[in-house]
């Protein structure tokens, strides 16, 4: 709540040293995609001390001093939500030091300055979930963040948003098994298979489990804070998201969530075609990684999944919900682009630009500040040079908690 | 059968002409749609007819009659283009670069693999014309051609061969000026040689004018055959492809333009090059990575550069390519990442078919739909500069060589397999004679749809 307060007060700040009354910005003449409702044509939005103040078609009353600024022809949406950014700080997000590392904040890791977040900002990116990397088996705690703030603090919306879970060949990659020798290096460890992945999961579940039935009724906090953190995913206080890419994974993902009896959400999920009844019943979500990444002509994708055009409409059909995110592809900087492919993939371009605005703002539970355009919510908005679907349009301005984050070009 | 392409091309002397194996239909209407002719205005509700190959007529529906013996295609709310000219690449063969740097007497014909996947996706997005050449990882690499990608063999696919030799100024072993100082060697080394063999032909016709050498004796040696092509490419009879990765070796690039007859095929950081380029005054072409981030190196402040509006703010022509996977390779995104940074929509457009051809010296054959040039044609669903467009067929020389509903790869991407116990064949499987091609049943792919997308 303080924190939000600040973010107020700092977006105050700016423009009431010009002047103390024009509070109110009016945007007018763009159409505008709220996010989650229906386009306004020559809409006008009206926002001050950070926050949306009005929202409304070309009728709509505006504040007396307020700036008016034209943005006929023009596009506005809510700021992008990035559900699984790759955030800068490269080795930072991957601890190595052990396997199973709940307890680990990935906010304790996030440098503000880092360029991605510069990058991202100026493809209207404005709020991103950033989790700890996937070179652990349980990486640890990831957190909701806008792109622009001036210390970390400010810039977190949501900590603890997540507990990451990665499967697959990934947090085994490098490790080497001991045959005899000398164990020099930390990477002669485990896991070394898939089958030593998932032990990792189970184990540290089974631990939690333990340490619940231990305290069961008696107050105070289990020794291990790893162990805690995972007792309130099987609580259902703390969101698990796994990441996982092919068939195989994505099957082992929901089954040892039931088998535990929590609830997850699928990261990546390459190959969520496959499995789509199975997500339906498992009511489970999904963060699609890249849908640009799908080379038509058929490489294979990292850990032998099969992506398919097919996929979003197929999430679709069946109700999962499911947001777009630029994922682990590095080539994948761009997220308006990855709503572009899950359009061209025959998702309806409404749908395509709610996977990455309004759908990713409920899954993190950031929606009642950010994820469309409402009265009360940050004003976190782009004006785009045309529909953002458009390969042509260019973000012309961006908007955090109503300040202009984008350097002039 | 005749040869499609009797053509003198500017590109080398040493081009070979090889004629199309798509001579397909008489006669082929393509009918309805707005056709985007490229470099002249877009016709609504027009027609396109393709006699033997080549465009016969084009113009409005209303003015042109379709002969009673031609197969139509209707192209009804349909945008007709001519297919993308792709001026530089190196996908679509098995290992692009020998591992010795000094080959100039390769080819890639010997290369190019016609089952590979590239050649697939060029069609797929509507690609009529690539020129492959060697990669960037060389001296002097061998030759380039022109393919259609389309057919069994090189023989097949090939519209120009010999079309230049591959140079290029990446650095490989031991850093740039390694590089420049061993790419100018290799230059020096067949200047000798030639000087060497012309000396000794000199001396040999000297004797015999002096009669030390008998009279019925001629001079019967030829250049090496492995020096052969690099000997064309200093006398300026053979073009060279001159991949320059950045700013920093323009300057080279520069100097080495004076000697050769070169055309530049441009990496993406080049902004601090710029004026270079401008004073050369030539077209280049682009790699496929057009936007680039550059951080000031006082304020640490970073910035986005499009290579193509830099040059198109310095007045100098552009070809675009496409990259061999990821978003690059889609030409929509490529066009658009043009328009978005403020590049007109008819010069990226002309990026992708007229300067391209003109580059590879088929301007009278290929980059735009006019009377008399090729039947090259694509049909896409929408606008070429929006994701949600398709190319639904496309037309080589008046035959047509892919359509959508068709493509096996976009059936696979776009069908739901969830039943595998049935696509095995396991016991449950219903025991048909021939299973059903899901094309019966779904003419097109699910995605796509019209420019606009299935709203749901």
């Amino acid at each position: 709540m303080s924190r939000s307060l600040l973010l107020c007060l700092a977006a105050l700040a700016l423009p009431s040293l010009t002047c103390a009354q024009a509070q109110a910005t009016v945007f007018r003449g763009a159409r505008i995609l709220p996010g989650g409702g229906t386009p306004i044509e020559n809409g006008v939005l009206v926002v001050g001390g950070g926050k949306i103040l009005a929202i409304g078609g070309a009728d709509l009353a505006v504040p007396d001093g307020a700036t008016i600024v034209d943005c006929a022809g023009k596009t506005i949406t809510p700021g992008l939500i990035d559900a699984a950014f790759r955030a800068g700080g490269g080795q930072d997000l991957a601890e190595n030091g052990e396997e199973v590392t709940p307890h680990l904040r990935v906010q304790d890791s996030l440098d503000p300055s880092d360029r991605s977040f510069e990058r991202a900002r100026a493809a209207g990116v404005t709020t991103v979930h950033v989790m700890p990397g996937t070179r652990s088996v349980i990486s640890g705690l990831g957190c909701v963040v806008k792109t622009f703030a001036n210390d970390p603090q400010a810039m977190i919306v949501k900590e603890d948003a997540s507990l990451r879970i990665v499967l697959g060949s990934e947090p085994s990659q490098g490790n080497r098994a001991i045959r005899g020798g000398q164990v020099d290096s930390i990477y002669y460890r485990r896991p070394t298979t898939r089958m030593g992945v998932v032990w990792e999961v189970r184990r540290a579940f089974y631990d939690a489990k333990e340490a619940l039935q231990q305290t069961q009724g008696v107050p105070g906090t289990p020794p291990n804070p790893g162990v805690e953190v995972l007792t309130r995913v099987l609580k259902g206080q703390l969101t698990a998201v796994t990441t996982a890419r092919s068939e195989q994974d994505l099957r082992t993902a929901l089954r040892i969530a039931q088998e535990f009896g929590y609830k997850t959400i699928l990261e990546e999920a390459q190959d969520a075609h496959l499995v789509v009844a199975e997500l339906a019943a498992a009511k489970t979500t999904v963060m699609l990684g890249a849908p640009s990444a799908t080379s038509i002509s058929g490489s294979a994708a990292s850990d032998g999944a099969d992506p398919r055009s097919v996929t979003v409409r197929l999430l679709a059909d069946a109700g999962v919900p499911f947001v777009v995110t630029t994922g682990s592809n590095l080539q994948a900087l761009d997220l308006v682009r990855e709503a572009m492919f899950a359009a061209r993939n025959g998702l309806s371009p409404m749908r395509a630009l709610d996977a990455v605005t309004i759908e990713p703002a409920k899954l993190l539970g950031i929606d009642q500040r950010t994820g469309s355009l409402a009265p009360g919510k940050d004003a976190d908005f782009v004006v785009w040079s045309a529909d953002p679907l458009d390969p042509a349009a260019a973000a012309v301005s961006v908007h955090i908690d109503g300040i202009s984050v984008l350097a002039p070009r | 059968m005749n040869s499609m392409l009797p053509r003198s091309f500017s590109v080398c002397a040493a081009v070979a002409l090889l004629l199309g194996p798509a001579t397909g239909q008489d006669l082929l209407a393509i009918k309805g749609g707005r056709i985007v002719p490229i470099g002249s205005p877009p016709i609504d509700d027009g027609v396109v007819l393709i006699e033997n190959g080549r465009i016969k007529k084009l113009g409005k529906a209303a003015d042109i009659e379709v002969p009673w013996a031609a197969k139509v295609l209707d192209a009804t709310g349909k945008t007709v283009l001519p297919t993308w000219v792709v001026a530089h690449s190196q996908s679509g063969q098995r290992g692009f670069n020998e591992n010795m740097q000094n080959v100039p007497w390769l080819t890639v014909g010997d290369a190019i693999d016609p089952a590979s996947t590239f050649f697939e996706d060029c069609l797929r997005n509507g690609v009529g014309t690539v020129h492959v050449m060697p990669g960037n990882q060389t001296l002097l690499a061998g030759f380039g051609m022109v393919v259609r990608p389309f057919g069994r063999t090189v023989e097949d696919m090939a519209v120009a061969s010999n079309t230049g030799i591959k140079m290029s100024l990446a650095a490989a072993q031991g850093g740039r000026l390694q590089q420049i100082r061993r790419l100018r060697r290799a230059i020096a080394d067949v200047r000798e040689h030639l000087a060497d063999f012309e000396r000794r032909k000199a001396e040999f016709e000297k004797e015999k004018a002096a009669g030390a050498i008998a009279a019925d004796k001629t001079w019967t040696e030829e250049i090496d055959r492995t020096k052969k092509g690099a000997v064309d490419l200093i006398q300026k009879k053979v073009k060279g492809w001159l991949y320059v990765p950045s700013f920093a070796e323009v300057d080279e690039a520069l100097r080495l333009t004076q000697e050769l007859d070169l055309q530049l095929v441009l990496g993406n950081n080049i902004d601090e090059a710029i004026g270079m380029l401008k004073r050369l005054g030539k077209p280049v072409v682009l790699d496929e990575n057009l936007e680039y981030f550059e951080t000031d190196e006082e304020t640490q402040v970073e910035k986005k550069l499009c290579s193509a509006k830099l040059l198109h703010d310095a007045g100098v022509p552009f070809a675009l390519t496409l990259g061999g996977g990821g978003p690059t390779s889609y030409p929509w995104w490529q066009l658009g990442t043009c328009v978005r940074n403020g590049i007109p929509r008819d010069t990226a457009l002309a990026a992708l078919t007229t300067v391209p051809a003109k580059l590879l010296g088929l301007d009278d054959q290929l980059g735009s739909l006019a009377e008399g040039k090729l039947g090259n044609v694509q049909i896409l669903t929408g606008d070429p500069l929006q994701a949600t467009t398709w190319v639904e067929t496309v037309v080589l020389e008046g035959a047509v060589v892919y359509e959508r509903s068709k493509d096996p790869r976009l059936q696979y991407l776009f069908t739901d397999e969830k039943d595998k116990a049935k696509k095995a064949g396991g016991p449950d499987t219903p025991s048909e004679p021939k299973p059903e091609p899901p094309k019966a049943e779904t003419p097109k792919p699910a995605g796509g749809g019209g420019s606009s997308g299935e709203g749901r």
